[in-house]
């Protein structure tokens, strides 16, 4: 009985059945929404294929063409690539000074601790977790409670020591230094989500593994970590998207060689206002978003796996 | 369980074996100490750290001896925390009872002056109490907007739909971005002269739309772009609870004829409860160091100055380290004293219900 | 008027077919088990009764109304699931409320109703507790009373007993039949224990990929499979099958070949109109009689396996063909491994199926 659809229903709008199931006419919804939601970054990508006079403009140019005359010529502005080419190509000014190095070099900095420290925090917190889980010590809860109790701190907290220490013993500016900091930071969110990963897996695949001759060693890797995929997968998005794009203690800690993007940038706008270069920092962002974007884009599914059994227990 | 809880047996106190903690612990000592005595700090803070290392690498090689895996496994993480988290926390402790500016030799014991000066000096403390006040309402306007931005945006993607994948994707991309992108680009857009807010509001009045001039549209620009960029992260949350709700739950209120209210209260919330509670807390702790974006938009201006940045300002622009520390510990109070409400309204209600 | 119908009622999920051209009809006051292995379609049936799968084509009635188009909610139905699909938030008492919160009755009625029903289900003592702090037979039972709870068009019971243990299923079984026989509404019943089935069901639906194979009552659908398949899937232990070859039928006498067996057997007259040909013969493994000596009525097989199960044995025995026959035996009977048995087959427990499967009867 066709007749009996409502306008919406035709729509794709359908509740009769099938309770989580919606149709194109969510997709409609949700769309407009989330291209709103995305439209400050939308914008941040249209700047960067923008110059300088047209990123300043007014009225503000929205589109790459006309449209075929639908959209008024002072709307429109003409892309280039120029910012992208010289993000990498030109030194950049920071408060009148000419640095000697290039945003090539900070884009590596950033891969590189970001993805050390991330990794080393995964491996060292999964140990740990696993520990937890395992092997119950004398005063488990007491370790456990300090390491979500560091997790709870604002990390503002401790930078006056860690600013003092690294001054001291010569760590400021270092990748070691910023890398462990990171690591340290990383580290309790990890060890709290893989161990009640762990915590909800069977154990008598363990024992049966165990009973087989496996080592302890191999029944960590062989049985439980490709049980816990989605976890640290999950892990590894928070912890990336978090250490990423870290400012303040990438402002405090590191050097001239060792300088983040997200420094960087924030030294390049020092000028504020018309002196700021819109469409290369608008460059470097959207060249600076686009791993994240990947990582978290291909490890979506394991994202919102991850945070349900981590957190939600019954 | 193959391991057992093995109390460490006592070896005796001078065999020189790799294992021998009480040996490695009892020589770390000494060195360490004649090292602190003899050498400048640069130097001898590594030599410490070798005898810490040396003791640590002991204990191991006792636990692996022992098959205490346990501890083991557990060991390198403690050791990171302990160096970059636990050691500073008990530093600043420490400083914050002496009298110290990193810029001078100087160093004197004063016990609680610092706090009573940040707490109660004329000078220092209504400007602390303004800025923990501007904190405070900080907090209270991003975590609320984050909250519910962040819930409805998890209602909208709650349901499977065509697409959905990618335009989730879409809405989470405010949270990849570096909190210095975001802030300068919404001053971009903030901007009287060429930002799009006072293009759009221009068309209406005719009238330049300056935001940032008062402490209301600074306080509303900045709430604005925290908000935009961590509702994401509250929305992930959400929708993880939502969608682990089961399905026949759903079905079964179908076949019951439960309102959706009420479906909503008895069946989805309960599910998302915990989930909230995470990530209000998270948020909080969060948003109570907020001190990047003020930075980046109004560098304090207009009473938006946190305590945060004011820590920040005090301790490494002006080098007032003990001063400094002595408002750290005065934060982390306030926070455990908030973390612990939280934990106990969470515990409180879930034993309720 | 309590009836369930649906015609013509098919479901497809992208190319696959989980039902086709499903044909059901549920009179007031009746039981009707969906039986079948799993996968088979019975569950999606179901639950196109109950408006939780929009249906293909084809039209489900349900008290002479059709529902087609209406949502669970509208449809005024009682269901208990699989896994009880009990609120975890609630307690006992509130999840039982819960479908009587539509009827905006007083707080009274309502928690009069919920001690009627706890009372006959003997949950008066656990209204109080959480899903997660009961039994699992109490869950049952709590998923059983939120059904019965108000007064629905009919009632669909979706595996209700596969998550208790044996004797636990066995009270249950009782239990609901006695519930059920007092509510005289029209329920539908999906399970894979064709016991159960057999006990609770006053018809027996039979389904497999998607198809219903036949429809009857218990004693029907044991005593006159419609075609290979019920016979094979009713009745433990499993009926005999036996591809024979048909030779010759005169005068209500079949002559059939399998192997390099010989074998005469009383049928009825529709046998002989197939014709020289392949046939199914299918014997119960109770319709044997192990008799003394070879005749053209017998079987000849040796024991090769015994299994006693109690007050009977069963027996597997291979021909010389080289086919299995499982044989029931009386306790008493004693066969030795390796022993020489004649059996002869009851005409009346056995049926013949043509090439396509199909039971010949007259």
């Amino acid at each position: 009985m066709a007749s009996s659809n409502t306008f919406m229903e035709r729509l794709g709008f359908r509740k009769a059945s099938g309770v989580s199931e919606a149709g194109w006419g969510q997709t409609l919804f949700a769309g407009l929404i989330s291209l709103i939601y995305f439209l400050p970054v939308l914008l941040i990508i249209i700047t960067s294929f923008k110059l300088q006079t047209e990123a300043l403009s007014i009225p503000p140019k929205f589109f790459p063409t006309t449209f075929f005359g639908l959209i008024p010529e002072n709307l429109t502005f003409t892309p280039t690539l120029e910012n992208y080419t010289s993000v990498f190509s030109r030194a950049m000014t920071s408060g009148g000074a000419v640095e000697s190095t290039g945003f090539d070099r900070y884009f590596f900095n950033s891969i590189m601790i970001a993805s050390v420290s991330v990794f080393l925090a995964l491996f060292i917190g999964t140990l740990a977790a696993f520990g937890f889980s395992r092997y119950p010590l004398k005063g488990n809860d007491t370790y456990l409670f300090i390491i979500l109790t560091t997790r709870m701190l604002p990390a503002i907290v401790v930078i006056i020591p860690i600013i003092l220490m690294f001054r001291v013993t010569g760590l400021s500016g270092s990748y070691i230094g910023i890398i462990m900091l990171y690591t340290a930071f990383n580290l309790p969110f990890t060890i709290w989500m893989m161990k009640s990963f762990f915590d909800e897996l069977s154990l008598d695949v363990e024992d049966a593994a165990r009973i087989d001759g496996s080592s302890d060693f191999k029944v960590f890797f062989k049985i439980c970590l490709p049980q816990v995929i989605a976890g640290l997968a999950a892990t590894f998005v928070f912890g990336l998207i978090l250490t990423w794009n870290e400012f303040l203690f990438a402002l405090l800690l590191t050097g001239i060689d060792t300088r983040t993007v997200p420094v960087a940038m924030s030294q390049a706008v020092a000028g504020g206002g018309i002196g700021v270069l819109w469409g290369l920092l608008a460059a470097i962002e959207t060249l600076f978003l686009i791993p994240v974007f990947l990582v978290t884009f291909f490890l979506q599914d394991h994202l919102l796996r991850g945070v349900t059994f981590g957190t939600v227990k019954r | 369980m193959t391991s057992t809880l093995s109390v460490p047996t006592n070896p005796s106190w001078f065999t020189p074996t790799a294992d021998n903690w009480k040996l490695a612990i009892f020589s770390g000592l000494v060195v360490a100490t004649l090292s602190i005595i003899a050498f400048p700090a640069s130097l001898s803070f590594w030599i410490v750290g070798a005898m810490v290392a040396m003791v640590a690498a002991a204990f191991v090689i006792n636990a692996y001896r022992k098959h205490y895996y346990g501890g083991l496994l557990v060991s390198p993480a403690i050791a990171v925390l302990f160096v970059m988290n636990i050691f500073p926390l008990l530093w600043s402790l420490g400083l914050s009872f002496f009298a110290y500016q990193s810029n001078q030799q100087t160093i004197r014991f004063v016990g609680l002056a610092n706090y009573v000066k940040v707490l109660t000096n004329d000078l220092k403390a209504p400007e602390n109490w303004a800025n923990l006040t501007n904190t405070a309402m900080f907090v209270v306007f991003t975590v609320t907007a984050q909250m519910i931005i962040g819930f409805l945006l998890a209602l909208l993607f709650a349901k499977q739909f065509p697409l959905r994948k990618y335009l989730l994707i879409l809405v989470l991309t405010p949270m990849m971005l570096s909190v210095v992108a975001a802030g300068v680009f919404y001053s971009y857009y903030y901007d009287p002269t060429f930002g799009l807010l006072s293009y759009f509001i221009r068309l209406f009045t005719g009238q330049q739309f300056i935001l940032m001039d008062n402490k209301a549209g600074a306080v509303a620009g900045i709430v604005f772009t925290d908000a935009w960029m961590w509702s994401p992260f509250v929305m992930l949350l959400v929708l993880a609870g939502l969608v682990s709700v089961p399905k026949y739950l759903y079905e079964a209120a179908a076949i019951d004829r439960v309102s959706g209210w009420r479906r909503f209260t008895s069946i989805t919330f309960p599910y998302i409860r915990s989930l909230l509670m995470l990530a209000l807390l998270f948020r909080t702790i969060e948003a109570f160091k907020m001190a990047d974006l003020i930075i980046l938009l109004t560098k304090g201006g207009n009473d938006t100055m946190t305590i945060s940045y004011h820590l920040i300002r005090i301790a490494n622009e002006q080098n007032k380290t003990s001063e400094g520390a002595a408002i750290s510990y005065v934060m982390l109070f306030i926070v455990i004293v908030l973390t612990n409400l939280y934990l106990y309204i969470a515990n409180r209600r879930t034993e309720t219900a | 008027m309590s009836t369930i119908e649906i015609q013509k009622v098919t479901k497809r999920f992208g190319d696959f077919v989980a039902v086709r051209d499903a044909d059901l009809l549920v009179n007031a006051g009746e039981v009707l088990c969906l039986l079948g292995p799993s996968g088979c379609g019975k569950t999606t049936t179901l639950r196109m009764i109950a408006g939780l799968e929009r249906i293909t084509s084809g039209n489900v009635i349900i008290g002479g109304q059709n529902m087609n188009e209406l949502s669970p909610e509208k449809r005024d139905i009682a269901m208990v699931f699989q896994f009880y699909a009990l609120y975890p938030a609630l307690s006992v008492g509130e999840n039982i409320a819960m479908p009587l919160h539509f009827e905006k009755l007083g707080a009274a009625e309502v928690q009069a109703r919920v001690n009627k029903v706890a009372d006959i289900l003997h949950l008066r003592d656990v209204l109080d507790r959480l899903p997660g702090q009961v039994s699992e037979g109490e869950k049952q039972r709590v998923a059983v009373a939120r059904a019965i709870v108000r007064d629905p068009n009919c009632f669909l019971f979706d595996e209700p007993l596969s998550r208790l243990d044996v004797e636990l299923r066995h009270s249950m079984r009782g239990q609901i039949k006695q519930v059920l026989a007092n509510l005289s509404k029209a329920t539908v019943i999906v399970t894979h224990d064709q016991l159960e089935a057999l006990t609770m069901a006053d018809r027996i639906a039979i389904m497999r990929d998607g198809l219903i194979e036949q429809v009857g009552t218990p004693h029907d659908v044991f005593a006159k499979p419609a075609n290979v398949f019920v016979g094979s899937f009713i009745g433990t232990p499993q009926m005999n099958l036996v591809e024979a070859e048909l030779k010759s039928f005169a005068s209500g006498k079949a002559d059939l070949e399998f192997g390099d067996e010989k074998l005469t057997l009383a049928t009825n007259a529709a046998v002989g109109k197939l014709g020289v040909g392949k046939v199914t013969v299918g014997i119960r493994p109770r319709a044997f009689a192990a008799v003394a000596k070879a005749t053209k009525e017998t079987i000849t097989a040796q024991a090769e396996l015994i299994e006693p199960m109690g007050a009977e044995t069963l027996i597997h025995a291979r021909t010389r063909g080289g086919n299995d026959i499982r044989v029931v035996v009386p306790r008493d009977k004693r066969v030795k491994i390796g022993e020489t048995l004649h059996l002869q087959p009851d005409p009346a427990q056995t049926h013949v199926f043509a090439s396509d499967g199909k039971a010949v009867r007259a």
